[in-house]
């Protein structure tokens, strides 16, 4: 149990079930779509012959849990199937876009944790002062903020109005570095901005309430340099809870990036979603919701035993 | 107790404007005008008006009712089935808490707002069945605390008082245990309104939300967005609109959280 190497394990081995029971939601969730999924996915161009093979192709007519397995032993096989409306195979597709998706994710999380770390831990290191007022005002008022008219108004300032940077579209980093960041700079932050303001104030409040801790009060009282307790007793302890979250506002952000992907025209797998969604392609929208959820699983697992990792505290809980 | 009070003070005004709304002096939500489109503010029509003259005051208003509506409605949904649930498994532990907990920890793998348009696109769109998918991807959030907080309730030493003078289970749940729960759940309802104005806005805003004849913040949004160049009052007072809910849950959260908790009130 004490070692880390155990708990990952354990961690490791209930995201298994976990996956299953995502797998059985999306698949279900797919299926409860009122109509013939065949006719749904074709829309107003669906023929006899059509939806025949339609529903042929998806094996529409076997029993819902043969089309399950068929589906999951597929999906083991990194066999999305096919995307009936451009004949593209759906695993091909996302694979395309996912990196857009992690780079945005990338950029914006490095963002957020520039701005958002540095500013809680001043504020916190010194309370009432100026860094300790804007991380309190950005914490509130970040998260209000709804990150999708924040990018408009990002969007309306920068790049509309001072015509800084490109309104929308994407360069793929092996054409342009400079051209894939210049398109990134907005989305990024648009992102960035709320999770900062999350950030800010966890690491306020991990400073605050690690400064109030026995260990650090017999730093000062035995006549350490107020720096020196900063550093070498309040901010190594006032991590643990940082990095969790950091790790947590990673997840949010791949749900986040659907909305900022949009309204950037960026070609990610967000955006792919939701065109998805609004064609009522319902092939494409079960692999996407699936492949970002288990993204979000996986990088809140990773977060929880990294936790598990540098507090041993965690594992024997 | 300053910023709670603000907070109920921002949401009563907003609820209070909203539920009046037809009653209000203001200019028809729905009324189109072609000499009036994409008119800039003025005194008389502070926000400016739309692309097809509609007063964008009264639209914001009357959104409100939607915004406020599916956010009050999906929190108290999850209150009224997350909370028993997590009361229950809290409780019972072992396999009851197992079958409760576990099915719900797959609703809580997937992404709030990913869950949300996963749900939309198989429910089809308008403000009662937005409701319910939020209800859905915040029940398990509120089971949890529930469930976290009977398990840091139960073992009180009123509580086994209460057992000892032989009081029966719906008793000791109901009685001394909920009680104590309801605090944490009440803070995290106000924030789950919070996000379900956010949330309600972006799904709108994408066109999986509230359907269009309905006035709403982020179909306003989705609306703006094709003018904003000639037009910006079209996206800048929608969306502060957003902020302003939004902050008003956040700050009650907050304050309750400070209320309800001193010892969290002292780091602060």
């Amino acid at each position: 149990m004490a070692s880390p190497w155990i708990y990952a394990a354990r961690r490791l081995a209930l995201a298994v079930p976990l996956l299953l029971g995502m797998s059985v939601l999306v698949f279900g969730l797919m299926r409860l779509v009122p109509g013939d999924p065949a006719v749904v996915v074709l829309g107003y161009k669906a023929t006899p012959e059509g939806v025949r093979a339609l529903r042929e192709a998806f094996h529409l007519d076997e029993p819902l849990p043969a089309q399950y397995v068929r589906w999951l032993a597929a999906l083991v096989r990194g066999d999305f199937g096919v995307d009936f409306r451009q004949n593209e195979p759906i695993g091909r597709m996302i694979l395309d876009r996912l990196p857009v998706t992690l780079e945005l994710t990338l950029v914006a999380t490095a963002g957020a944790a520039l701005i958002g770390i540095p500013l809680g831990l001043l504020g916190g290191a010194r309370r009432r002062g100026f860094a300790d007022r804007a991380t309190l005002a950005i914490g509130l008022v970040g998260v209000s903020i709804p990150d999708f008219w924040l990018g408009i108004m990002l969007m309306l300032g920068l790049s509309l109005g001072a015509g800084l940077l490109p309104s929308g579209g994407f360069v793929p980093i092996g054409e342009s570095v400079v051209e894939n960041l210049q398109h990134l700079v907005l989305p990024a932050l648009t992102l960035a901005l709320s999770r900062a303001a999350v950030l800010g104030r966890l690491s306020r409040a991990a400073v605050l309430d690690v400064a109030q801790r026995g260990f650090v009060q017999f730093a000062r009282a035995k006549g350490l340099a107020e720096p020196a307790v900063l550093f070498r007793h309040v901010l190594p302890n006032a991590a643990i809870p940082i990095v969790t979250v950091l790790g947590l506002q990673i997840g949010y952000m791949l749900g986040g990036a659907i909305v900022v992907e949009m309204i950037f025209t960026l070609p990610g797998v967000g955006r792919m979603t939701l065109d998805a969604v609004l064609e009522r392609n319902y092939p494409v929208v079960q692999s996407t919701v699936l492949v970002i959820g288990a993204m979000f699983m996986l990088v809140n697992l990773a977060t929880d035993i990294l936790y598990g990792v540098i507090d041993p505290r965690v594992r024997h809980r | 107790m300053r910023q709670p009070l603000a907070g109920l003070a921002i949401i009563g005004v907003l609820a209070l404007a909203a539920l009046l709304a037809p009653m209000l002096p203001l200019g028809s939500p729905t009324d189109i005008s072609k000499d009036l489109a994409l008119g800039a503010p003025t005194a008389a029509e502070p926000f400016g008006r739309d692309d097809l003259g509609r007063s964008l005051l009264s639209r914001v208003i009357h959104a409100y009712r939607v915004s406020l509506g599916v956010a009050v409605t999906s929190a108290l949904l999850a209150v009224v089935v997350g909370g028993p649930l997590g009361l229950i498994a809290g409780y019972a532990e072992g396999v009851p808490d197992q079958l409760i907990m576990r099915p719900l920890d797959v609703l809580m793998a997937f992404p709030a707002v990913l869950l949300a348009i996963a749900l939309m696109s198989v429910f089809g769109t308008g403000a009662m069945l937005l409701s319910i998918a939020l209800a859905v991807v915040y029940t398990p959030v509120m089971a949890r605390v529930a469930r976290a907080a009977v398990l840091a309730t139960k073992i009180e030493v009123y509580v086994d008082g209460a057992r000892a003078l032989g009081a029966t289970v719906p008793r000791l749940v109901l009685n001394h245990i909920l009680p104590n729960a309801a605090a944490p759940m009440l803070v995290q309802a106000s924030v789950l309104m919070a996000i379900g104005i956010l949330i309600e806005a972006a799904l709108s805003f994408l066109g999986v939300g509230v359907r269009p004849p309905t006035p709403s913040l982020g179909l306003m949004l989705a609306d703006g967005r094709g003018f904003m160049v000639q037009a910006p009052w079209m996206v800048v007072f929608p969306g502060l609109a957003v902020m302003l809910a939004v902050l008003g849950f956040n700050l009650l959260a907050d304050g309750l959280r400070d209320w309800l908790d001193p010892q969290h009130a002292a780091g602060r």
